[in-house]
């Protein structure tokens, strides 16, 4: 374990743990369980009431969870600048098709980014169906002890595991 | 009001940071762990929250913290995650880290917050008709395991205890296969 830690320019990982954590317990001390899907909402509804606000105001989602001006959009904002300070600051440089997808599909990059976007409907659907995502459910729910976080966990893991096996099959094991 | 921007906003960049700094914004790392062959961001997941459960515990005991519990619904919650789990697996991001790695400059993540935009407006679209049929029916309330064990120090430490194990089964079953970044 401490052989592979050196290799990597990441954090350890009981480390980050403790850091987030401590970030975690200043968002409920401060405003409330975290959550980022529903960043996702205030930035549909912020659109909407621009170009049909009667639309929005109609429909029930968007009644229930803040537009813009709210600490929910301007969370999500704050973890794109927080992404671009760390990975400013970083040695790995990223890049836009992740390895092992390129040795499963080629470096086709259309074809990277159409996944990315179905992938990216399905997380955000999922999300809103169950009223909240990895941080917002599973994270947030689960630190206040909620079943509905750990059972929402519990199966999201579950099915990406295995949706993972079938789209990288054997290609993922072929790494070093 | 402009408090709880600038709170949201210093948050943010704090937890996006740390995100990145353990490799959660990065899709082949996630879709490694998800292949069960690098154990970094499962375990750091599952320790962060009996850090927080912990965390969370001990706000309670000195003051009155803003807590919202989801209520359970067999039929939606379950659906929902498994719609979640395979776009999970497919984009290895997250609705939070996707706007992470967008910023970190991942073009993929782009496409993924844009996809997860389509995804929310779609489901706004829907919510009057899911919500009756999926989501009500099958719900068993907002059930946590204070309810379960009758004390909510106990459930807490229950649960942290039970995370910092799967923490550690992580270890021991994942990441056989040598370790990349």
């Amino acid at each position: 374990m401490t052989e592979r830690n050196k290799k990597t320019p990441y954090w350890n990982w009981i480390s980050a743990a403790l850091a987030l954590a401590g970030v975690i317990v200043f968002i409920f001390a401060t405003f409330g369980p975290p959550a980022s899907s529903s960043g996702f909402v205030s930035t549909v509804k912020g659109f909407l009431q621009i170009v049909a606000p009667g639309y929005a105001e109609s429909k029930e989602h968007y009644r229930m969870i803040p537009g813009p001006g709210s600490w929910l959009m301007a969370f999500v904002l704050g973890m794109a600048i927080g992404g671009f300070l760390a990975g400013r600051t970083f040695k790995m440089p990223v890049r836009d098709v992740p390895e092992v997808w390129e040795k499963r599909f080629g470096p086709s990059k259309i074809r990277r980014y159409s996944a990315a976007f179905i992938g990216g409907f399905l997380i955000l659907f999922g999300s809103r169906l169950a009223g909240g995502c990895t941080l917002g459910l599973f994270i947030s729910g689960s630190t206040q002890l909620a079943i509905s976080g750990l059972y929402f966990g519990a199966v999201i893991f579950g099915v990406a595991m295995l949706t993972s096996r079938i789209v990288y099959g054997k290609t993922g094991k072929e790494e070093t | 009001m402009i408090t709880d921007i600038w709170l949201g906003l210093f948050s943010g960049i704090a937890f996006g940071f740390i995100i990145q700094r353990i490799g959660a914004t990065n899709p082949n790392k996630m879709a490694r762990a998800h292949l069960m062959e690098d154990p970094e961001i499962p375990r750091f997941m599952v320790l962060t929250v009996a850090f927080s459960a912990l965390g969370l515990l001990g706000l309670q005991a000195t003051g009155e913290p803003r807590t919202v519990i989801l209520p359970t619904s067999i039929l939606a919650t379950g659906i929902a995650a498994i719609i979640f789990g395979i776009g999970w697996g497919l984009t290895g991001y997250c609705p939070g880290t996707c706007w992470a790695a967008a910023g970190e400059g991942r073009m993929d993540a782009v496409f993924t917050l844009l996809g997860g935009l389509v995804g929310t407006a779609v489901f706004a679209q829907l919510h009057e008709v899911l919500i009756p049929v999926l989501y009500l029916p099958s719900s068993i309330g907002p059930v946590t395991l204070t309810d379960w064990f009758g004390n909510r120090t106990l459930g807490a430490w229950i649960l942290a205890i039970g995370f910092a194990l799967c923490a550690w089964m992580i270890g021991k079953l994942w990441g056989r296969h040598g370790f990349s970044a």
